[in-house]
């Protein structure tokens, strides 16, 4: 079935629940609103005609700074200064939070897009894995790397990341923390050697040197 | 007090809460047993860690507990070149970094609009194949490990040793290729030879080397009994837990990104996408899984063949490529079928050099969880060949 098609399907059921459809994009998708997501996905699956039985993937998505002219100057942390303060333009911190829903129907062989964008200090939204076992897994994964709750989970915990870790490290505005279990985390954003070896220590005896003349 | 026919309770009917305190066999008290398995345990294919409940040898609860691999790569995406991260490809799985190669370029370039050069298609699918097959035998070796069964890992491991010389002599890289790159591959086919050596190969292997594995290991009767009947995914368990590749074939749905979602050239070769048939026992155990794969290394040999044969001549690169890739910006998700199954890239881009957001649902992962679910219930040691027969890999669960 075509996309377009699909979409009116789709806001014949949730109405105002259906946001937009954006027809001229690469990949057509369809926003929906947060609170309507796990309805929307069980139409999706259960009706005859449009029958997605598969969950390709669900991405969490953190829009903070991103440059909606095209050009490629989206901000988020660009670096880190010399003592460890992270360089960051005004506007990361503020952006939404958003799920993408990416659906296949094996019968019908055709694929469909959902997305829902929520407000960064209340990122809740309903959980699918009652729709299909496999968002379960997806959605710990989000929650744990961007933060999104997902409400009615049976077991949102940290999937990827230790249970005791701080912070959402796929949030544009992430700090990494300087030390986590007493290993130091230094060379910013990308870890150098955390434990130099110092020259001329007792690792390295003067008989190594390298012989002169 | 539960009714004294507990002993054959439907294990997932048990809520985990109230087992503690019920007497399965009169007058003994039993409990369940916390148990790990793995981080460090040969049949958890890497560091996972499996935290069980058992009851004696019965298995009441499968907890995967995973991130000892993770290094998010997803983040280094968003700080690197679309070109530079193609070598983070290569990590995810590491025993077919081709495909996975493939599914990353194919994804920028159907987000850059970018032409590829037939000949860069035709090698590519060439590549991919072989790491595909060196996948497979890697499955295959380990899952009759797993088993019992020692000597078909060395038979395995001989061939793909030969696939990595190919793969050396093309890409200069014995396990991590960094091969592709969007445009095309980075270097063209040697000119020692080397298509006719992949095609002696692929004759070897088809007619050969895989009657051996048959004979060693697949119609071996203690392997059938060791492997039919169990791990059973049915075809809606299958699709519910998102399972793909030779996962979801082997319970018997009809289905290969190759063949159904087309890209790069696999539409011009003539193949057969291989479905468990329940042969020896129920649709979707194990033994189903891994006849799969096996007959997926014979399809692969007829895809390898007909992509060199039909090798095009012209250039191994898209000519008008840039040395620094930009994307419009636009979103894209973009699957292919690696070894393990679909692996999709969801690239956003806002226009630069860099990925806004780059997602990636790697198949192991989904796999996996089935196993929270059909784990439940068996004995620890099916278990070990339930896992055994998902053929996960860590560095892409764990990204």
């Amino acid at each position: 079935m075509e996309q377009n098609a699909i979409y009116e399907l789709l806001a014949g059921v949730l109405g105002d629940g259906a946001l937009g459809y954006n027809e001229h994009a690469l990949e057509p998708w369809a926003d929906v609103a947060p609170a309507r997501i796990a309805e929307a996905c069980r139409f999706l699956r259960d009706d005859p005609r449009l029958g997605f039985d598969q969950l390709m993937c669900l991405s969490g998505l953190d829009w903070d700074g991103f440059d909606e002219t095209g050009k490629g100057k989206s901000t988020a942390i660009l670096g880190y200064t010399d003592d460890g303060k992270p360089e960051t333009s005004d506007r990361v911190g503020t952006g939404e939070l958003g799920v993408a829903y990416h659906l296949y129907s094996h019968a019908l062989r055709h694929k469909f897009t959902l997305r829902v964008r929520v407000p960064r200090d209340a990122a809740t939204v309903p959980t699918v894995g009652g729709v299909w076992s496999t968002a379960q897994w997806h959605e710990r994964e989000a929650w744990d790397l961007l933060g999104i709750t997902f409400a009615g989970h049976p077991d949102l915990r940290r999937m990827l990341l230790d249970d005791e870790w701080v912070g959402h490290p796929l949030r544009k505005d992430y700090v990494m923390p300087d030390t986590w279990s007493g290993v130091p985390l230094q060379g910013q954003p990308y870890c150098a050697n955390p434990f130099p070896v110092e020259t001329g220590g007792p690792d390295q005896p003067a008989g190594d040197q390298p012989a002169e003349g | 007090m539960a009714s004294e026919s507990t002993r054959v309770n439907v294990p997932g009917a048990v809520s985990g809460n109230g087992w503690h305190d019920q007497d399965h066999v009169p007058g003994i008290k039993s409990e369940l047993l916390e148990l790990n398995m793995g981080p460090q345990h040969p049949a958890t294919h890497g560091v996972l860690r499996l935290l069980l409940q058992t009851d004696g040898e019965i298995v009441y609860k499968v907890t995967p507990v995973l991130g000892y691999l993770h290094r998010c790569a997803e983040k280094i995406a968003e700080g690197v070149n679309y070109k530079q991260w193609v070598v983070y490809t290569d990590r995810f799985d590491y025993l077919a970094p081709m495909c996975c190669n493939h599914a990353y370029v194919t994804a920028v370039e159907k987000l850059m609009g970018q032409e590829v050069p037939e000949r860069a298609e035709h090698i590519r699918v060439a590549v991919a194949e072989l790491s595909r097959i060196a996948s497979h035998l890697i499955a295959l070796a380990t899952f009759g490990l797993d088993m019992g069964a020692w000597t078909p890992l060395l038979y395995c491991f001989r061939e793909r040793e030969e696939i990595l010389n190919l793969l050396e002599r093309i890409s200069g890289g014995r396990m991590l290729y960094n091969y592709m790159i969007p445009g095309g591959v980075r270097y063209d086919v040697p000119n020692d030879n080397w298509v006719a050596d992949v095609l002696d190969f692929v004759d070897l292997m088809e007619h050969n080397k895989l009657p051996e594995y048959n004979t060693l290991l697949t119609y071996n009767k203690i392997f059938i009994e060791r492997t039919a009947d169990v791990g059973v995914i049915d075809a809606a368990t299958a699709l519910d837990y998102g399972c793909t590749g030779p996962v979801l074939r082997g319970s018997g749905v009809d289905f290969d990104c190759r063949r159904d979602d087309p890209y790069s050239v696999y539409h011009k070769f003539d193949w057969q996408v291989q479905v468990g048939r329940g042969e020896m026992g129920t649709l979707g155990d194990c033994w189903d899984r891994y006849i799969v794969r096996a007959r997926e290394i014979e399809q692969s040999c007829r895809l390898i063949r007909q992509a060199l044969q039909q090798l095009p001549e012209g250039s191994y690169q898209a000519l008008a490529l840039k040395a620094i890739v930009k994307a419009p910006a636009g979103a894209a998700y973009t699957r292919v079928e690696s070894a393990k199954g679909e692996l999709g890239h969801y690239i956003i881009s806002d226009g630069g050099q860099t990925a806004f957001r780059n997602k990636v649902r790697s198949p192991s992962f989904c796999n996996l969880q089935v196993v929270e679910k059909v784990g439940v219930g068996q004995m620890v040691s099916d278990l070990v060949a339930l896992v055994g027969s998902l053929d996960i890999v860590l560095g892409e669960i764990d990204r």
